[in-house]
């Protein structure tokens, strides 16, 4: 299929970017990358006469370290992440969940921003940022401000951001001392598809007892979902009881809907495993 | 395996590992596709298809998108209808397939109008201008449903085709949607399972898959400077593409000529007619170059593979299998395509290559409401040995026998009866079972495997139908200088058979393959074909070429004999010379026999052969058969080119075996099958297992 004809509008500066927005409401979309809504609008699934191009504005693809935590531009490439020194180093995690994504054409094209703007529920980088505690700026008419990635899904396709509002950055906060993380992507069909589910897992131990779990998981629940009230774990070691109890409330929590990658009760079964799997393996050999 | 030893030993370049031929122009991107060729004033298509299972077309409202600039034509099926000529539908079993919809739409995916404008952007936003009114219809989707006699039909009458010999017992039908029934009844099915010790019943059903070629669907087709129509396609079957459209649009076959460049895999999608009738239709109303590709969805909506349920009981007396009863349903779709043929071939084969002294056989090709099913890679046959080879080992397993040891023993012998009564020769699935377990250790018990990736070890055996009667033709052309033109309509789709031809001429004439070139499909210059499908090509057209390459070099001997005063048979022709046995001192070049017959280097020496090896004699209501030599079944186990060819062409056939449990797409009636499409699972090559 072919696009529509479409103008391409091309701004020189963020307000510049939110005024086009404004202006053509309905009709315009910000383009990052272009990976998803290029092939929506290739599709004819979607029409928006006026693309507003954030690839023009200088500075929105900066990686850098912060004094806390680590901060990376909307516009920085899945591969940018993924083979980032500074990622690497401060949240391997990250790096790795942003190089699980496609393959590497879609990598270098899609942006960090466009990803968690499109608010899929499958995708792999919100689950490792979601239990890393990371949040995102936004410009909008009505200035910038700072939302929790927590707060930040609202629904299928749906996130807070406000109409002419433009996700620019999203910060990630330094892990907490003694912390391991874990991202664990499971496959049913080819190894480039989008996950069947994803699970990311932080742990924080002190004197080989669990001080915090944190647990994410992507692909079943129409958004990725931050597992809440494992505050229980505190100060247990993470025997069969307390892993049987956390993943009575990560049961609680999701509801995946059957479809070509599993069946609901397949994805429930895959879930409890993942978890199971992403906990001993933070838990290393006292698991 | 002594005699072909020394058979191999006489060649010099059959059996040699040769670069292939199409290597470098495809690696270098330098190969010529249809979807590379540009014409000037060339339109683009762009179809709307049927969102909507089985609904009557109730109006079409076009004129919007007739008035937008840039559109030469927007067509509909009720227009081709009343074209004078011109027949609305095709298929090769079946004439049951329109051009575009008539009347009513028959699956989600349906062509129902075609817009050709000056760009592929145009075409589609005129589309999008179209209003199509449906009613809907009831539709089925279950094969085993619509069997039933209280089932939606989705046809109301069968049309049979005429096009291949083999087809040419098919029916027209009275209202059912089973378009072809193929019966087998051998012995006494009833008293063996009276008299069994255990009876085992079983249902098998296997999923439709698509062929995912790396290039989708293509052609190109205008009126050359004598109004005669040219298609450049990217197809399987181009002998048959020029029949069809002679059949469907009235033109004479001298006055079509359709050519085939080098085409991106096939797996049987690309075989009888897919694009070109529409292509052909646009052209005839345009005047104007129309190229017609497919997008990567549409190919999902456009052909399948087979979705099969297989019913199988098998008696067991004294642990031998002593009787088989086999119901097989063929989810053909919305339109036969080459169903019929398949539940034919593969019918017959599905009790397995087994001693079976009584077997029964129902072989059902079923119209359902899905995507058009047709041949894909084995032709049925993969999807019936699933089912009765997984049989057969759960009846070992049962017995408490060794499966490869219980296979062994009623697996058919040289030249024994198969369970139609044709004499199986060149058989070898004893040889092949004992080897494959051998491959695999079979005998040595399995390690203590920990972790959750565990090897298992499991054997299957199949025996796979031939197409016959079929025919292939070939013309040899020996230049003066000693190098070749072959004619051939066997189409290179990445099988090597450019290669393999090349060495098969080559070796005949002396000369090297580098000498030999194979001029690509053009029905204009290369003789009938039947179609580049089956594993067919190297034994018949390999055939053809050779025993045209061999006429050309009796020629040749003719004169070196007269020459040398020799006598032909002790000629052998070798490095581009023609010498004596033993002496090849003595002998003369290509160019001196030239002179020597012609009197001159500016001529050529051509040769025709056709390749018909087979005349088999079926009773279509018994399917009793005979089969004179060289039919039934045949195992070619020599290798043309121990080179890359072989492994390749393994990998993508256990990449095939994959499908056999892959994840069905769901159907309904309302819903597009589009996001199904968009997910479905397509191998990649990292997904193959890891040892061959």
């Amino acid at each position: 299929m072919t696009i529509r004809s479409f103008e391409l509008l091309q701004p020189r500066s963020l307000p510049e970017a939110v005024e086009m927005l404004r202006e053509h409401g309905d009709d315009a979309r910000p383009l990052g990358g272009g990976t998803t809504l290029v092939i929506l609008m290739k599709q004819r699934a979607v029409h928006y006469p006026f693309l507003v191009d954030l690839q023009t504005i200088p500075g929105l693809n900066g990686i850098g370290q912060e004094s806390d935590g680590l901060r990376i531009g909307a516009l920085a490439s899945h591969r940018m992440v993924e083979l980032s020194p500074v990622v690497r180093r401060l949240l391997p995690v990250v790096a790795e969940a942003f190089g699980h994504i496609g393959n590497v054409r879609v990598r270098e094209t899609a942006s960090v921003g466009g990803n968690l703007a499109h608010a899929d529920y499958r995708l792999d980088p919100p689950p490792p940022l979601l239990v890393l505690g990371a949040d995102i700026g936004a410009v909008g008419p009505n200035g910038s401000r700072r939302i929790s990635l927590k707060n930040f899904f609202r629904g299928m396709y749906e996130t807070a951001l406000e109409p002419s509002e433009i996700l620019v950055d999203v910060k990630i906060p330094a892990p907490p001392a003694d912390s391991k993380a874990v991202y664990l992507r499971y496959s049913t069909l080819s190894a480039n598809d989008w996950p069947c589910l994803g699970v990311a897992a932080l742990l924080t131990k002190e004197n080989g007892r669990c001080k915090e779990l944190r647990l994410a998981l992507g692909g079943v629940a129409p958004t990725p979902l931050l597992i809440d009230g494992l505050e229980f774990t505190r100060d247990q070691s993470l025997d069969d009881g307390v892993v049987d109890k956390v993943l009575q409330k990560v049961e609680e929590q999701i509801s995946p809907s059957s479809d070509l990658r599993g069946s609901e009760w397949y994805k429930r079964r895959m879930a409890r495993l993942f978890v199971q799997k992403a906990i001993a393996q933070l838990n290393g050999d006292q698991g | 395996m002594a005699t072909r030893d020394k058979d191999m030993a006489d060649l010099s370049v059959v059996g040699q590992s040769v670069y292939r031929t199409d290597a470098n122009p495809k690696v270098t991107g330098r190969a010529l596709h249809v979807g590379n060729i540009e014409m000037p004033g060339m339109l683009h298509v762009a179809v709307l298809r049927s969102p909507y299972a089985h609904a009557r077309i109730k109006r079409i409202d076009k004129a919007k998108a007739e008035a937008l600039s840039g559109v030469a034509v927007v067509l509909t099926g009720a227009e081709i209808a009343k074209m004078p000529g011109v027949d609305a539908h095709f298929g090769p079993a079946f004439r049951d397939q329109p051009i575009l919809a008539v009347e009513k739409v028959c699956y989600a995916g349906d062509p129902v109008v075609a817009v050709a404008a000056v760009d592929r952007r145009t075409a589609e936003d005129a589309l999008q201008l179209v209003e199509v009114d449906y009613e809907q219809l009831p539709a089925v989707f279950d094969v085993l449903e619509a069997v039933k006699s209280d089932s939606p039909f989705v046809h109301e009458q069968h049309r049979p085709a005429k096009a291949f010999a083999d087809l040419a017992h098919v029916k027209a039908g009275r209202q059912s949607n089973i378009c072809y029934h193929f019966k087998l009844r051998t012995g006494d099915v009833d008293k063996a399972f009276a008299e069994a010790d255990r009876v085992f019943e079983d249902t098998f059903s296997s999923p439709p898959a698509q062929h995912v070629p790396m290039e989708p669907h293509v052609t190109l087709v205008y009126l050359d400077e004598h109004a005669r129509l040219n298609v450049w396609t990217s197809s399987q079957s181009p002998s048959y593409v020029r029949t069809e459209l002679s059949a469907t649009f009235g033109i004479p076959m001298n006055r079509i000529r359709v050519r085939v460049p080098y085409i991106g895999g096939g797996y049987g999608a690309k075989l009888y007619a897919k694009l070109e009738p529409l292509a052909t239709v646009l052209a005839l109303i345009t005047r104007k170059p129309v190229r017609y590709a497919l997008t990567r969805e549409e190919e999902f909506l456009t052909i399948t593979k087979h979705g099969v349920v297989t019913k199988i009981k098998t008696a067991v007396k004294n642990g031998a299998i002593t009787a088989r009863k086999c119901e097989v349903y063929w989810d053909t779709g919305a339109y036969a395509e080459i169903g019929p043929r398949i539940g034919h071939k593969s019918g017959y084969t599905s009790a397995g290559p087994y001693r079976i002294p009584n077997v029964w056989i129902d072989s059902y090709c079923v119209y359902t409401n899905r995507v058009p099913a047709g041949a894909f890679r084995g032709f049925g046959v993969p999807q019936v040995i699933w089912a009765y080879d997984s049989q057969t080992d759960l009846i070992a397993r049962a017995l408490g026998a060794d499966p490869v040891e219980f296979r062994l023993k009623p697996a058919l012998e040289e030249g024994e009866p198969f369970a139609t009564g044709t004499l199986v020769h060149s058989f070898g699935i004893k040889e092949a079972i004992r080897q494959a377990a051998q491959a695999i250790d079979w005998t040595k018990p399995r390690a203590v495997q920990a972790g959750t990736k565990r090897r298992g070890k499991g054997i299957a055996a199949g025996v796979k139908a031939v197409l016959t009667p079929s025919i292939s033709g070939a013309i040899v052309i020996l230049n003066a200088d000693g190098t070749a033109n072959v004619l051939s309509s066997t189409v290179e789709m990445g099988q090597g058979s450019e290669t393999t031809l090349g060495q098969i001429v080559a070796e005949e004439l002396g000369l090297s393959v580098g000498q030999v070139h194979i001029v690509q499909p053009d029905t204009d210059v290369t003789p009938y074909d039947t179609i580049t499908a089956g594993s067919r090509s190297t034994y018949h057209m390999g055939n053809a070429v050779r025993m045209a390459a061999a006429k050309v070099k009796a020629a040749l001997c003719e004169v070196v004999a007269a020459k040398l005063e020799v006598a032909p048979d002790d000629l052998l022709a070798r490095n581009g010379r023609v010498c004596v046995r033993g002496m090849e001192e003595r002998g003369m070049t290509i160019g001196e026999i030239f002179l020597a017959k012609f009197g001159s280097l500016g001529t050529t020496l051509a040769a025709e052969a056709v390749c018909q090896p087979t005349a088999a004699h079926m009773d279509p209501e018994t399917g009793q058969s005979e089969a004179s030599r060289g039919g039934g079944m045949s195992t070619d186990r020599r290798p043309h080119g121990p080179g890359n060819r072989p492994v390749g062409k393994m990998h993508g056939v256990l990449v095939s075996f994959g499908h056999r449990r892959g994840s069905r797409g769901r159907y309904r009636n309302r819903a597009r099958r589009s996001s199904a499409t968009h997910q479905r699972r397509r191998h990649r090559h990292g997904d193959q297992s890891e040892t061959l």
